[in-house]
């Protein structure tokens, strides 16, 4: 509605033009020939002159409007259908131009999100220097304690600890929140009790953020439960000798 | 001897038969009615065990009438609305089958559906005075035959809230108890108490709102104001226009039907007194400790068992969720959330609860959650079931917007708390969530904390 209102106004001004300036009007109706004739009507219009009743001027203005919007709309149709070159129309020109403006947009949105950094990936593993230790004990219930386990030298001994030691390097390696501080883990004696074992777990933290660090991501809280979560999920091996008893974890943190 | 064996029986109905009297129905009426208009008549169907199924009119001066009205016997008036198309309520048959099924009593269906169809609301609403009046004249003549007003319990639907709400003002606030469901608001919403169902109308005053923006009152109006789902929009109620006239009466009849789900005790719903519906949601009012060890106040007919506290607290505003149909009860839990990312994340959660083969599902979608580093995120999550014992749980996390990078939520504990059982909460540890990827994990029993 407000468009075409304003086309109105647009004509009226135009009107008004053609008449104070006949040269004008005269150059414009070489653009566009099949309204000539209205406008030749327009321009011989009392009442757009000075004199004539105030009535009929407008009555006539009303019916010329409708005939001189027909015309705006004709002339923006043939100036859009005019050839750039080579059968090359304004109209595809505007046409290509949006539709580059879209896909740019679209294409920036696409790289921004491909190269967004996560900023919690990176990280540089030479400024964690500060160590922190846990240590402490969990019971293989299904383990059968024999002497040798004792003897530090022993095979089966060693074999034992490096097999725990696998599990609780996985364990913490593959630990999102952990691994990238995680050092090693150590199985340091076993004692009996169907067969208990001592660990120890090794972790080096950045000297920025240390603080924080200590409180949450590498609170007591998180390692343990870490640890004692991961336990809880050895469903299948429940029976195994290689099955630890979830409630048997035990940590302490060493400063 | 054989032969008598079969004439007894039949002897026996036939002697019923004639001596039962006619079952009498509400009263049906037709769009037609509610064009021309309809003039009040206030008819009182009386439902005892003995006839359960088949009500006797009850006579308004002679109640010794009826044998089968015991006044020994607590007395439930069930008063419905505007019938705008003359039809008889639909829950009307059911909520008395269901009270008598929960306790003996006498059951009094207030049918002045002559009075209530009407195309002019107005005139429905003229007529709430003129019923009120007659029934507190019956209910003065219960008393007169040795009624106790403790024993009467008022279920008002709509207009039929308020009509209890004028019937106890009439007898100086002593009826024991006005249960409201969706107390009518167009015409009565700016009115002053005298005008409309307030706490002092009996001695204890419950309300059910479901349908605020429309039909229903917004304001508290008893000791106790409970508001499903926000009290606007109910779930599994049409959005648009489209649906025809369920569109409209959908909010406001749940109200019923929410109410009827608690007289069998099919689940509890906890109203959690709170400010605002917002609040409600974000996990906020979850304290029910001023209810001491009965908890927050269930929803429904056996809210009296709060009544002494709720009389001492005045009003309660509390709020509550459903689902789309029966059962209707959900389950809370709160739900904390810590991460490590350095940036602040925004997004929404999806819980799925896994056990005894079936699961339960909560969105945490009415509003964007902010999670931030180191800090606790409380949200509260609503499972359209309750699981017990929890197996397994499945955690999603999306941001709701396919434009923006994927983020993803690094949870270093998220905790899972059941807000009615005292149980030991759910924990999981160092959790990475990546956006629109569902995981699903063993939770295990939350230890101590020191953050």
């Amino acid at each position: 509605m407000e468009i075409k209102m304003d086309t109105m106004r647009a004509d009226e001004y135009d009107a008004a033009r053609f008449s104070s300036n006949e040269r004008e009007a005269a150059d414009v109706e070489a653009h566009r020939s099949p309204d000539a004739t209205e406008t030749d009507q327009f321009l011989s219009e009392p009442a757009f002159n000075g004199n004539g009743g105030h009535t009929s001027g407008q009555r006539n203005r009303g019916n010329n409007d409708i005939g001189h919007r027909e015309g705006a709309v004709c002339r923006v149709k043939k100036e859009l259908c005019q050839n750039v070159f080579h059968g090359v129309r304004l109209w595809m020109i505007i046409v290509i131009i949006l539709l580059i403006i879209a896909a740019l947009i679209i294409l920036s949105l696409f790289v921004c999100a491909a190269i967004h950094e996560d900023v919690d990936e990176k990280f540089d593993s030479s400024l964690f220097k500060v160590p922190r230790y846990f240590n402490g004990s969990f019971r293989l219930p299904n383990f059968v304690f024999t002497e040798e386990l004792l003897t530090p030298s022993s095979n089966k001994r060693q074999a034992l600890a490096a097999e725990l030691q696998n599990k609780l390097n996985d364990l913490y390696r593959s630990s999102p929140a952990l691994g990238r501080y995680f050092s090693k883990a150590d199985i340091q004696a076993f004692r009996s009790g169907s067969v208990m074992a001592d660990y120890t777990l090794l972790f080096h933290l950045p000297e920025e953020e240390l603080g924080q660090l200590r409180n949450f991501t590498l609170s007591w809280e998180m390692v343990f439960n870490v640890f004692r979560q991961f336990l809880y999920d050895q469903e299948s091996a429940e029976s195994g000798p290689m099955y630890i008893d979830p409630d048997s974890l035990q940590m302490y943190s060493r400063h | 001897m054989f032969l008598w064996q079969y004439l007894t029986p039949l002897l026996l109905t036939t002697v019923l038969i004639c001596t039962a009297q006619e079952c009498h129905e509400f009263t049906d009426l037709s769009l037609s009615h509610a064009i021309i208009g309809t003039s009040l008549r206030v008819r009182l169907l009386l439902y005892t065990r003995e006839i359960s199924t088949c009500a006797a009119l009850l006579s308004h001066t002679n109640l010794t009438a009826h044998p089968q009205f015991k006044m020994s016997r607590p007395t439930t008036f069930i008063i419905h609305g505007y019938r705008p198309t003359g039809s008889p309520p639909v829950w009307v048959n059911e909520i008395r089958e269901l009270l008598l099924d929960r306790k003996d009593m006498n059951v009094v269906v207030v049918d002045w559906n002559r009075g209530a169809t009407n195309v002019n609301y107005l005139k429905a609403v003229e007529n709430t005075h003129k019923a009120a009046g007659n029934l507190t004249a019956f209910i003065k003549r219960m008393q007169d035959h040795g009624a106790s007003l403790n024993d009467i319990h008022m279920i008002g639907v709509s207009l039929g809230a308020h009509i209890s709400g004028f019937i106890g003002a009439n007898l100086n606030g002593q009826v024991g108890r006005i249960t409201a469901l969706d107390p009518a608001g167009p015409m009565f919403t700016s009115l002053p108490p005298e005008g409309r169902l307030d706490p002092t109308d009996a001695q204890f005053v419950d309300v059910l709102h479901t349908d605020i923006d429309a039909l229903g009152f917004r304001e508290t109006l008893g000791h106790i104001d409970f508001y499903a789902n926000g009290g606007t929009d109910q779930p599994g109620c049409p959005r648009t226009i489209f649906s025809g006239q369920s569109y409209f009466k959908c909010d406001h009849q749940r109200s019923a039907l929410l109410f009827m789900d608690t007289v069998n005790r099919t689940c509890d719903s906890r109203g959690f007194p709170c400010s605002s519906y917002s609040k409600f949601l974000d996990g906020d009012c979850m304290d029910c400790g001023q209810f001491g060890d009965a908890g927050c106040p269930v929803f429904g007919y056996d809210v009296t068992q709060w009544k002494d506290v709720l009389l001492k607290l005045n009003q309660t505003k509390t709020y509550f969720t459903t689902n789309a149909q029966s059962p209707f009860c959900m389950t809370q839990y709160r739900v904390e959330v810590m991460i490590w990312n350095k940036e602040v994340r925004w997004g929404y959660l999806t819980i799925k609860l896994h056990g005894n083969g079936t699961e339960a599902v909560a969105v945490i979608d009415h509003k964007a959650s902010e999670f931030r580093r180191y800090t606790d995120t409380r949200l509260l999550a609503q499972f359209n079931k309750d699981i017990q014992p929890v197996k397994k749980v499945s955690l999603k996390f999306s941001i709701g917007n396919a434009l923006k990078p994927k983020h993803k939520l690094r949870i270093l504990r998220i905790r899972l708390t059941h807000v009615v059982r005292k149980e030991r909460p759910l924990c999981r540890y160092d959790v990475l969530l990546e956006e629109n990827k569902e995981i699903t994990f063993n939770p295990i029993p939350c230890g101590e904390s020191n953050f």
